[in-house]
């Protein structure tokens, strides 16, 4: 039991945010921007990830609470801090975490007389985390019952999510003419495990009654998906987990498919849009999959003596148990992937004459040096999507050095400030972007923190 | 020289970030201090028998008995985890008769740990109803949790002849509030 519970609250200790990238959306000198637009605008003759360096990219977040709420060592009993988080939140607060590194990634351009195409591809390793604060599930745990007479505990506050997987992907994008560009991406998913109880729903109240003491019901459909988790629970198997991950990494996994669409267009030279659809994607769960489910309704009376017979058979306890049961099932099972939508809209400005003017270009990069732009972003989820509204500025600093910085809306904070800095030295790209710098006075306290780094090997047109 | 300003920048910024940047001291062993004190409040028994089911052929049943199970103090999560016990009984007659009402609490080789016992007046046109709350802890508490059954014995007492035609009825209702402390 203690350790259930335990679990439970690491569980609700994982900080996170959504997969907003907004920072590297449309910064076009990263080439990892591909991956959040097929259709970004970029200007590379080819391009190659250094493996595992590429693309580093963590996304913690939590609404509602901080680990510093929880975890804060002074002094204060913990009991009193989980309290105080746990009324202090909603069912709607919720605890995200991604993650992903690249393994591979690499890209060239195919030079065509309409225009160029570009062809990338890549592989990646992805973890997610996602759970609302079950609400009314922990006042039960920590308070019962007795003080909330009437009240309806909401069963279906339980919502919680977790996967690991690897992508491999393989993006075309064309430019259509001078001011379009459309790319698509198809994605391979193999999914190491997942566990998934999102849909779930059933109520507890107790309120008083004439007939016995209380009228009390439990109504219950919850159910927990999983696959590739099952066998560790199994005592006689002997753990390998790394054989295993690599092997499901690897195409072994239970497989899915996925989409990406984007684009950029320039209905004039220094106005830019831009708009893409991530992950349109799902997996089949069909090996080693084990689901749990806690189904049925009971309306808890008691015992009632029959003592007209003399030998009541009744048990309500039992009765209980059977009107509720806890059953595993072993049924194949699809989970979506998290759809992300991104939308753009970019003023270019402070025009730029270079030597060597590729006239015929409308990349805002190389002829604005500065930007200006607005930049949305809509996540599917359990619930309600999540959304977030990011403004811009982007500038050319030097040729090689481009900067982004961005001011982001969104559940978790009004205040979130980024910065992107990407560089250049001779074909070695650098970059970096964090967000939420303001809260990194004390990390601790924030709410959402992103992270993304990596390294690149360019080479841009020759003709320079 | 534009390319070491730049690196120069970039090492300037990130220095910032980092420096600037600070943690609190964060302790994730609280976790291991969790205790968990829920309060649940449920039934326990009830019954509401009518005066003719004490009349059967004009033949008065001055005792009836039944004993149902009551395990759920035997469950392992409550053996382990609850720490104090309440329970309250009300009882209300409405028939112009006496009663005295037996709980016999029994373990599993049917030996009472525990027993309680209701007197209720004959009904005379004003609400009669007894209430009683026991609280059990440590010992007390220890014997409850051994309890599988609970031995419900009615006893009429003499009075008014009662026929199938009778009104009234005796009523019970119990409910359990179970303290527990999870650690």
């Amino acid at each position: 039991m203690k350790k259930i519970i335990v679990v439970f609250v690491l569980f609700l200790s994982v900080k996170s945010i959504s997969q907003n990238k907004q920072i590297l959306y449309n910064f076009t000198s990263v080439p990892q921007s591909l991956l959040t637009n097929p259709g970004s605008d970029v200007k590379y003759n080819w391009y190659f990830g250094i493996p595992l360096l590429s693309g580093i990219s963590t996304n913690v977040g939590s609404s509602g609470f901080s680990a510093y709420d929880l975890f804060a060592d002074n002094g204060v009993d913990f009991n009193v801090k989980l309290r105080n988080v746990v009324f202090s939140t909603t069912r709607k607060d919720r605890v995200v975490l991604n993650e992903q590194i690249e393994l591979f990634n690499g890209g060239f351009k195919i030079a065509g007389d309409q225009g160029d195409s570009y062809v990338s591809f890549g592989m990646y390793q992805e973890f997610d985390f996602m759970s609302y604060v079950p609400k009314d599930i922990a006042i039960l745990a920590l308070d019962g019952n007795r003080d909330y007479l009437g009240k309806v505990f909401n069963l279906g506050d339980l919502s919680v999510k977790a996967e690991m997987l690897s992508v491999f992907h393989l993006g075309f994008h064309k430019k259509i003419n001078e001011k379009l560009i459309l790319g698509a991406r198809g994605k391979i998913y193999s999914s190491i495990y997942n566990a998934n109880s999102t849909s779930n729903s059933g109520y507890i109240y107790t309120i008083p009654s004439t007939q016995g003491v209380y009228e009390q019901m439990i109504y219950s459909d919850l159910q927990l998906n999983t696959s590739g988790i099952a066998k560790y629970d199994d005592e006689d198997y002997e753990p390998n987990a790394v054989k295993d991950i690599t092997k499901r990494a690897f195409l072994g996994g239970n497989l899915g498919l996925g989409f990406d669409a984007g684009l950029t267009y320039y209905p004039k030279k220094n106005i830019q849009l831009t708009a893409s659809v991530i992950d349109l994607g799902f997996i089949k769960h069909t090996k080693e999959v084990e689901s749990l489910t806690f189904k049925g309704a009971y309306k808890y009376e008691g015992v009632i003596p029959k003592f007209s017979s003399g030998n009541s058979a009744e048990n309500g306890y039992q009765e209980f148990k059977d009107a509720i049961p806890l059953d595993t099932l072993y049924a194949d099972y699809t989970t979506w992937r998290p759809t992300k939508f991104n939308t753009s809209i970019q003023f270019s400005f402070e025009e730029e004459v270079s030597e060597d003017c590729n006239c015929l270009n409308y990349d805002p990069e190389t002829i604005y040096k500065s930007a200006v732009g607005a930049q949305l972003f809509v996540m599917s989820t359990p619930r309600t999507p999540l959304v977030a509204f990011t403004t811009y500025y982007r500038r050319k600093i030097f040729n090689s050095l481009q900067m982004k910085a961005t001011y982001t809306i969104d559940s978790y904070s009004y205040k979130n400030i980024g910065l992107g800095l990407s560089s250049m030295f001779g074909p070695v790209n650098f970059y970096v972007l964090a967000d939420n710098l303001l809260e990194y006075k004390d990390v601790t306290k924030a709410n959402s923190l992103s992270f993304q780094l990596g390294l690149n090997v360019i080479f841009k047109n020759s003709k320079k | 020289m534009k390319l070491r300003a730049v690196h120069r920048i970039l090492g300037v910024l990130i220095l910032i970030l980092f420096s600037s940047s600070c943690a609190s001291d964060l302790d994730y062993n609280q976790v291991y201090d969790i205790k968990l004190e829920p309060v649940f409040i449920a039934n326990l028994a009830y019954f509401d028998i009518p005066a003719d089911e004490f009349v059967t052929g004009g033949m008065e049943h001055t005792v009836i008995t039944d004993a149902p199970t009551v395990d759920v103090f035997n469950d392992k999560f409550f053996r382990d985890n609850l720490k104090r016990v309440d329970l309250f009984f009300e009882v209300n007659n409405t028939i112009n008769r006496g009663y005295r009402i037996d709980l016999v609490f029994l373990d599993r080789n049917n030996q009472p740990v525990h027993s309680t016992n209701f007197t209720v007046l004959a009904y005379t046109g004003v609400e009669n109803i007894v209430t009683k709350t026991e609280v059990f802890e440590n010992a007390t508490l220890d014997l409850l949790k051994r309890t599988t059954k609970i031995t419900f014995t009615l006893t009429m007492f003499a009075g008014p002849p009662l026929n199938e035609n009778s009104t009234g009825s005796l009523k019970l209702r119990s409910g359990v509030t179970a303290y527990f402390v999870v650690e």
